[in-house]
Formats: C-alpha cells, sequence, structure tokens
C-alpha cells in the first residue's frame, strides 16, 4: 500500500471507521498483520511463507487512533540506518521477528481487542517455529487495544496470553484522554441550546467515531461506557481494569513542556502525562517508566531516544 | 485494475453517498426548523394565521421538493458510478479508466 493512501486511510478509519465497517464500506481496514506492506496469512503455509527468517521472538507493534503501520516509518533521513522503524532494528538488534498490527481504529476498542485476541490465537496455532515470547510495543491507542485483547485472552484462557512476557505502551491514555472528554461536554453543552443549526453542529461533532470516543475513559470492554459522564472533572474516572497480571509493563509518556504543571495537564497534546504513566493500581518502578521531553505524541513511535529506551528493556532478561 | 483497488473505488463512491445523504437530512431539519420559527409567530397571530399556515405548507413542500431532488440525483450518480466500476472490474482491461487507489 502507497505510504500516502496507507495513512489517509488510516486517518479516515480512525474518523468513522464505525460507519464503514457497519455499511461494509470497502474503505475500511480490516485487522491484519502485516510485514511490508502486505498482510501475512494466518496459517502455517501462508506463515512460513511470509516469514522465512522466523525467530522464536515476536514483536508486535500496534499502531494508535487514525494511524497504520505507516505512522512507525522514520523521517526519511540521509543515513540508511536511520529509516529503520522499531520492528527492523528489533529484529536487527535482538533477533525479535516485528509483525506490525493494522486496523481499524475506529472500531470501539472493545471489538478490536477481541479480534486482536482471535489473531493472536491463530497466529500462535500456526506460527512456524515454536514461540517462546510476544512483545508488544503498542502507541496510544494500541496500548487500550492491547490491554483489550489481554483481557479477553484472560477471560477465554487464550494461550498466547501467556507468552507475552514485556509490553512497551508509547503515550497510551490509561486513564483516558482529557481531549476526547472535553469534545463530549462540547457536544453536549451545544445540543443543550434551542437553536437548530447548533444543534447540527452537534450532530457534526458526534460523528467522532466509537473508537476514538473510547478513548475518553480508556473503554476497554463494552460495559465500562456505563461510566461515562457528561461532565469533565479534574481527575480522571477510576479505571476498572488493572494492567494485565504477568506482564512485565513499560510506560513511556512525551510532553511538549519540561514544567511540571505543564506536562501534567497537557502531556504531549493528546495524552497527559499522568495518564500515559499508571499503573493502575500497580506502582511501577522508576525503572519502568520514562517521560521524553520535547516529543510529540506521533514522535514516540519513531524516535531515536525512544527506541534506544525500548531496547533497554526488551534485551533485559532478568 | 485489482480488485482491492476496485472494492476501495466502491468504498470512495458509497462515502460520498452516505455523506451526501446523511449530509441533506441534517441540513434539511436544520432548514425545516429555523423557517418553522417565524412561521409559528405568524400562524399564531388570528388576522394572518391561515395565510401564514398555507405559505409554510407551501414552503416545507418546496424545500422537501429540493432536498429529496438532490438525494435522488445523488442516488443515480451512485448507481451510476457502480455500473462504471463493474465494468472495470479485474478481467475487463488494465487501461487505467480510474488512478490506482493502492
Amino acid at each position: 500500500m502507497g505510504s500516502r493512501l496507507d495513512s489517509a486511510l488510516g486517518v479516515l478509519n480512525g474518523l468513522v471507521g464505525d460507519h464503514l465497517e457497519r455499511t461494509g464500506n470497502g474503505l475500511a481496514t480490516p485487522m491484519e498483520l502485516v510485514r511490508d506492506g502486505a498482510a501475512i496469512p494466518l496459517d502455517s503455509a501462508g506463515l512460513s511463507r511470509a516469514l522465512p527468517e522466523a525467530t522464536a521472538r515476536v514483536a508486535l507493534l500496534v499502531h494508535g487512533a487514525m494511524g497504520s503501520e505507516s505512522v512507525w516509518r522514520p523521517r526519511r533521513g540521509a543515513d540508511p540506518a536511520q529509516r529503520l522503524d522499531y520492528g527492523q532494528l528489533l529484529a536487527r538488534d535482538l533477533g525479535y521477528t516485528p509483525l506490525y498490527l493494522r486496523y481499524n481504529s475506529g472500531r470501539a476498542i472493545p471489538d478490536n481487542g477481541a479480534d486482536l485476541a482471535a489473531t493472536l490465537d491463530r497466529l500462535v496455532g500456526a506460527y512456524p517455529v515454536a514461540l517462546e515470547e510476544i512483545a508488544v510495543v503498542a502507541h496510544s491507542m494500541g496500548g487500550l487495544v492491547t490491554r483489550s485483547a489481554c483481557q479477553v485472552a484472560l477471560t477465554e484462557d487464550h494461550r498466547w496470553l501467556r507468552l507475552v512476557r514485556r509490553a512497551v505502551y508509547l503515550g497510551t491514555p490509561h486513564r483516558g484522554a482529557p481531549l476526547e472528554r472535553w469534545g463530549r461536554v462540547l457536544a453536549t453543552l451545544l445540543r443543550r441550546v434551542d437553536d437548530p443549526f447548533t444543534r447540527l453542529a452537534a450532530d457534526i461533532g458526534d460523528l467522532r467515531s466509537d473508537g476514538v470516543k473510547d478513548l475518553g475513559d480508556a473503554d476497554l470492554r463494552h460495559q465500562d461506557r456505563a461510566r461515562r459522564r457528561p461532565t469533565v472533572g479534574r481527575r480522571d474516572l477510576p479505571h476498572p481494569i488493572p494492567l494485565p497480571p504477568g506482564i512485565r509493563h513499560y510506560l513511556v509518556a512525551a510532553t511538549l513542556s519540561d514544567g511540571q504543571r505543564l506536562a501534567a495537564t497537557v502531556g504531549d497534546v493528546l495524552v497527559p502525562v499522568p495518564s500515559a504513566t499508571d499503573g493502575l493500581g500497580w506502582a511501577p518502578p522508576p525503572s519502568h517508566v520514562r517521560v521524553f521531553p520535547g516529543v510529540g505524541h506521533f514522535q514516540l513511535a519513531r524516535d531515536p531516544g525512544v527506541y534506544a529506551q525500548i531496547k533497554a528493556w526488551l534485551e533485559d532478561t532478568r | 485494475m485489482t480488485s482491492l483497488t476496485l472494492r476501495r473505488w466502491r468504498g470512495v463512491k458509497d462515502l460520498l453517498e452516505d455523506a451526501v445523504e446523511h449530509g441533506s437530512r441534517a441540513v434539511q431539519r436544520a432548514h425545516t426548523e429555523t423557517a418553522g420559527r417565524p412561521f409559528a409567530v405568524l400562524e399564531a397571530i388570528p388576522l394572518v394565521a391561515l395565510p401564514a399556515r398555507g405559505v409554510h405548507l407551501v414552503h416545507d413542500a418546496i424545500v422537501t421538493t429540493v432536498y429529496g431532488v438532490l438525494r435522488l440525483v445523488n442516488r443515480a450518480a451512485g448507481i451510476a458510478a457502480g455500473v462504471a466500476l463493474d465494468l472495470c472490474e479485474p478481467g475487463t482491461d488494465e487501461g487505467g479508466r480510474l488512478p490506482p487507489l493502492t
């Protein structure tokens, strides 16, 4: 898939992907594991053909809202080594087999989570060599989709969950994204104004996809939406789902500002630092948390400094 | 042209159709409600209530017709585009009737 088209479809799916799926539109992105832009068939023959160099350790890269696997692609630099994405670097440095998840980020997070759980179950069943580990590197909403998939795997006792030893979350709004909650409040306020065109504006605002709406309070299950409030409080709502057990979690946040107060409220504009670094009941040791000042939300997926930290975490076999 | 490319072109067509269909309904609703406000005031005045109600009905009929025709043309254009895309099904040509959406 062409890079620009790939990115455009990612944005379109993030905006109205739920509608695209409901109407059977051909622009809806199906969930797939991809390598070099091509979907990998999840059967033994297809996997063997697509992954001739398959190793016992898989690095699964999960993009975020309105993204696609192109989010991992670095900006073109003069040095060819700088053009490698995190997956290619993990293959080169640590011997992982990188697999990139592509999905419709406009669908509800629980729906994508359920599909990811099923996808990984099929992958583990058909993988060409004995699989020892799946390391997850997830950007933004991708972390919530991963956690939702883990929740499904816990409930349905999927064997792939036992292979997930480490998960790195890059700018994942574990406690939710206040920007989406403000959007929700704005739409509610507009709807209260007794004017047809203001209501029309509210309707347009409400076109936000299910996936984006789920980001507001980090809803991992359909029933979690019952927590939603039409107001915005200073504190995030308590989250009902802890980080999945048996996995080493690493939390990465970005801030555009060095100031602590701004970092806490604004973060990387889309996700505040406290939301990206919250262990949800588990107190992460300082070595499991890293905040990158001066880095944007999307840059988290292709920054050499961030990669160095991911590599350090994943090569630590203690 | 591959089936994936055609599927996407059909998706673009369907999305544009949906946007016009839903968009026109939403604007029509706002239009009718906005116009209904002065009519409601006039219809409350006994002296002009009857003619105002008549003008209101004619207005709403025209609005419904105009937006209805817009949606009808949209659907007709969608059907025509669908037929054109059917003609581009794999096996008919690689001649590039449409620029590649891959």
